[in-house]
């Protein structure tokens, strides 16, 4: 993977230190030629002349941060008066000034490490490929009995190209975890370097941390719904797959979640294509799901003991279980419906039977459980199709992740309330089936775009953001691993983006760049990240003791924005044609008008429970389970007998001032 | 060890003077002897415009010479003053793009001693640790200051020495096209004073040739003028060249000297038919400026640039007298 030094290399610089601008253990300065391939981030290496007392001359590497020009102009002045005033006659001067290219430049290592000595006023070389392994300490994981290098991209700098990695142990934890990636919108860089990223993990994770796996939420458009599909690759991009050693093709394994529309049967995603829709799975949750993770339905004024309490009470005390509501009725609360009822009931009874001189029921005030009831049955109206009345129709396989496998899940057009469900909901699945190991990998990538939205710097602590400061602080340990995106990483919690262990920027806003959390970047780190070019990125890794550059390849898959052109989704088919397309996925014999006969003349919630049912059983004849289950009320699924086991949501620390 | 500590470690006491390199650099062509000029374009001296910067033809190729010395008294042995001093030459040729490269260099660190009046053992000590050693006449030595004039002399006939040795060196070497342009006489070689593209630049104007109204026209000439061409007879070798005044810069407002050059180049009317026509040359070279050097207003930018590599070259230890207590900056 990395070529070997070549040999006799030519000096292109040399350190040169005066009194107001020494050389430190830290930083040096050099010059160049005026012609010189060195730029901003381009790695050198300093050979000192002398040798140290183990006999081995020293060797510094760096990284150049700084570059000036300059000229034996004493004023400015003195120009306009060379040129008389006229600038076009300034380029007539037949002598060229004295110039010099002057560049600053960070100490990224030193060998020996010990003593830390400023650096040598020796010659200056472009670091080759072992210069890099050097440079960026990459040797001790690169090399090593185990190794757990995992390419980003190449560092393309002063006309070299050579590979540079990360550690696995500090990109998926346990060491470190985590990866923050942060660029304006519109230029293809955090997306596509996620995936790139998520290609090369699936490629490299090393076997002895044993199986790996993603899980991506498309909250965009048809950002992640083609992963899958192959890409259009140039043969720059296939040479560089080739030098990174990542094979140049989609995912293998990719397995697409999407909600239902409010119709209960056409998918909620741009992924409907004939040719592809068959690979789409439903997903939809019923009350049980929901319920469990009532507390992302309610907001900051919202959570409250009384509301706890009574959310705990609908858990423990009235879901699945036959309950007498202490005005005569007896309810079995298994769907929204079921609880609708039982809320009317309850009111009906406060308000008649007990001629409205209780406010209370069981202890609870009434407008504790109108509120409950307000945010209950509100989601099952805003997220229609996501939540269903008919249990859990369709989910992830909790227990049957597989290896090098994308889990993407399409939340772009579900209502934002319902994105926070979702990803509350998986997030939560995803770490408590990773505690108990039953997951079926060790490791999850989670991906979340728009951080600026789920956890901000600012505003309220909502579920969502305890949950990601949660994984960030504690996912390491798990294998719960967060890749987030955002434009603007100032304004997400500084403890989501602190944590993450490997930082990536790709072209940022001045107005950004401008914010504290960049002042340890010169200003022409800064002007070089305000002009990035598409496919170029910053990292900041705990290997790496300064940002370095690096270029990654076009990902290998279909972007979202191609995908749609080449598979156009197709428009909603009505309601028998939805249901026939549904059985037929699950059993190509089927003929469609086998099934239109049958759904003919009947109530559509019949057929979207009979269709659920057959969904969820997968029986070897679907469609002779679809008439049985059609031929009379589908009962909606019963849950496990009582004492049933109380799955809501862990309680999270609370948000504290730790330092990160 | 330096062959100076070994003198002082023999017994000789340590000093540290450097003479002000301004005041050195004035006296350059001071000691030229030289003739009255005589007339040759025209019956009397008279002033011409030059072509502007616009209308000048600079030739494609040009190679600047320059030199540099530097001298101190280091160490005594008794009021023998023992000088450390260094020479240097360099010519740098333009290309295209009008940057400098460096063509033929030369440089000589000498010690400058009166060596018979020196004690046997510090003569010693200096003849072991130094190979090159400058003599000087030693009847001067109980007159310091007229003893380091002779020193700043001796040191000047070296510098002049080399330069006119490189001048030689790069003469035969001038490309077809290409022209050589020195800081100083052209007529110390007879050799580079023959040659058809070769000028000397002169902007110390130490020796006069004119007299009367002719003085009075070179003195008073307009920004963007030269003067007639006079043939003159310079350096130590009688050489006559054909010579001329140009002003590169107003001296209304500031002196009679100020932007005045005096160029020289081969005794031979093609000179004189060539003299506006390298003048707008010369005054094309105005920019870019020579500055920051004091003498920047007769000073060629390509002439101090060579200066400045000299003197980037040159040994440190000369460049500053040692002074007993930090001199605030």
């Amino acid at each position: 993977m990395i070529d070997k030094a070549t040999p006799s290399p030519t000096a292109i610089g040399r350190v040169v230190a005066t009194e107001l601008k020494p050389a430190t253990p830290h930083q040096f300065h050099f010059w160049t030629a005026t012609e010189t391939t060195v730029g901003i981030g381009a790695i050198v290496k300093v050979q000192g002349a002398g040798s140290t007392e183990q006999g081995a001359a020293r060797v510094v590497y760096g990284v150049v941060t700084d570059g000036f020009a300059y000229s034996d102009l004493a004023t400015p002045l003195h120009d306009v008066v060379g040129a008389e005033g006229d600038p076009a006659r300034a380029a007539d001067a037949p002598t060229a000034r004295q110039e010099i290219r002057y560049w600053t430049a960070a100490v990224l290592r030193q060998t020996p490490e010990e003593p830390l000595q400023p650096v040598p006023l020796g010659q200056v070389f472009l670091a080759d490929d072992a210069d890099v392994a050097q440079a960026l300490r990459m040797d001790a994981f690169l090399y090593s009995a185990t190794p757990t290098a995992i390419p980003i991209g190449l560092y393309t700098s002063a006309g070299r190209e050579a590979p540079v990695y990360l550690d696995a142990d500090f990109l998926i934890g346990p060491e470190a975890a985590h990866l923050n990636i942060s660029g304006v919108s519109g230029l293809a860089t955090k997306t596509s370097a996620v995936e790139f990223l998520l290609a090369s993990i699936f490629a490299h994770f090393p076997p002895h941390k044993g199986r790996v796996a993603a899980v991506c939420f498309n909250v965009k458009g048809p950002d992640l719904c083609f992963l899958d599909q192959p890409g259009n690759l140039s043969d720059e991009d296939r040479r560089r797959y080739d030098r990174l050693v990542v094979p140049a093709q989609p995912f293998e394994r990719v397995k697409l979640y999407a909600p239902l529309k409010a119709d209960g049967v056409n998918l909620n995603t741009l992924r409907t294509h004939p040719d592809l829709v068959g690979d789409v799975e439903p997903l939809t949750w019923g009350l049980q799901e929901v319920v469990d993770y009532a507390e992302v339905l309610l907001n900051r004024d919202d959570i409250d003991a009384k509301a706890d309490a009574f959310i705990d009470f609908l858990r423990d005390r009235v879901l699945g279980r036959t309950f007498d509501d202490g005005f005569g009725g007896t309810h079995r609360v298994q769907s929204f419906a079921d609880l609708d009822r039982l809320f009317r009931s309850i009111f009906d009874g406060l308000e008649i039977t007990a001629g409205g001189r209780s406010d209370t029921w069981r202890t609870h005030h009434i407008a504790t459980m109108r509120k409950v009831r307000n945010r209950l049955l509100n989601i099952s109206t805003r997220c229609k199709g996501l939540v269903t009345d008919d249990g859990p129709a369709s989910d992830l396989p909790w227990t049957e992740f597989e290896d090098r496998t994308v889990y993407v899940i399409d939340i772009a057009n579900v209502d934002p309330l319902g994105q926070d469900l979702v990803f509350a909901r998986v997030v939560s699945k995803l770490r408590e089936q990773l505690e108990r190991r039953e997951l079926g990998v060790d490791a999850v990538v989670v991906f979340v775009d728009e951080l600026n939205k789920y956890a901000p710097g600012d505003g309220p602590d909502t579920y969502v953001k305890k949950m990601l400061l949660d994984i960030s602080e504690r996912g390491r340990y798990l294998g719960l691993v967060l890749f987030g995106a955002e434009q603007f990483r100032s304004q997400v919690h500084r403890r989501v983006v602190g944590n993450a262990g490997t930082q990536v920027f790709g072209r940022m806003d001045m107005d950004e760049l401008a914010t504290p959390g960049y002042q340890v970047l010169t200003p022409a780190t800064k002007s070089k990240l305000a002009t990035l070019p598409i496919g170029e990125l910053m990292v900041r890794h705990p290997h790496f003791t300064q940002p370095i550059f690096v270029r990654f390849p076009k990902p290998p898959v279909l972007r979202g924005r191609d995908g749609v052109e080449r598979f156009p989704p197709a428009a909603d088919v009505p309601f028998d044609d939805a249901v026939v397309r549904q059985l037929v996925r699950l059993d190509r014999r089927i003929r469609p008008n086998q099934v239109k006969d049958l759904i003919a003349d009947r109530e559509q919630d019949d057929v979207r429970r009979a269709l659920a049912a057959t969904r969820r059983t997968r029986p070897d004849d679907p469609l002779a389970y679809f008439r049985k289950v059609l031929g009379s009320r589908v009962a909606a699924e019963v849950p496990p007998a009582a004492p049933r086991e109380h799955r809501a949501v862990q309680p999270l620390n609370p948000i504290s001032d730790e330092p990160y | 060890m330096t062959w100076r500590q070994a003198l002082i470690d023999a017994g000789a006491v340590p000093v540290a003077f450097v003479p002000n390199p301004a005041a050195a650099r004035g006296s350059k062509e001071d000691t030229e002897p030289a003739d009255r000029a005589a007339f040759v374009e025209g019956a009397e001296l008279e002033a011409h415009p030059v072509p502007d910067r616009g209308g000048a033809r600079i030739p494609p190729a040009v190679s600047f010479l320059a030199g540099f010395a530097r001298w101190g008294v280091v160490a005594c042995d008794g009021i023998i003053q023992v000088v450390d001093a260094y020479v240097a030459a360099a010519v740098r040729r333009r290309d295209g793009r009008g940057v400098l490269h460096t063509r033929f260099e030369r440089n000589r660190a000498f010690a400058v001693a009166p060596l018979e009046r020196m004690t046997p053992g510090l003569r010693h000590v200096l003849e072991a640790s130094v190979s090159d050693i400058e003599p000087i006449d030693g009847g001067l030595a109980g007159q310091p200051a007229r003893y380091l004039d002779t020193v700043e002399s001796t040191v000047r006939r070296v510098r002049a020495g080399l330069e006119r040795e490189l001048a030689e060196q790069c003469i035969a070497t001038l490309g077809a096209e290409e022209w050589l342009v020195l800081d100083g006489l052209l007529s110390r070689s007879p050799t580079v004073a023959r040659h058809p593209r070769a000028l000397g630049v002169i902007n110390s104007h130490g020796t006069q040739f004119l007299e009367g109204r002719g003085l009075e026209r070179a003195l008073t000439l307009p920004a963007g003028h030269r003067t007639s061409v006079f043939a003159v007879r310079g350096g130590h070798t009688r050489t006559e060249v054909y010579s001329w005044y140009l002003r590169l810069w107003p001296w209304e407002g500031n002196d009679l000297l100020y932007g005045l050059l005096r160029v020289e180049a081969r005794p031979d009317p093609a000179s004189v038919a060539l003299a506006s026509e390298l003048s707008g040359w010369l005054v094309a070279e105005r920019a870019p400026l020579a500055t920051p050097a004091t003498r920047w207003d007769r000073l060629l930018y390509p002439l101090h640039n060579v200066e400045e590599y000299l003197k980037a070259r040159a040994p440190r230890d000369l460049s500053t007298a040692r002074h007993r207590l930090p001199v605030a900056s």
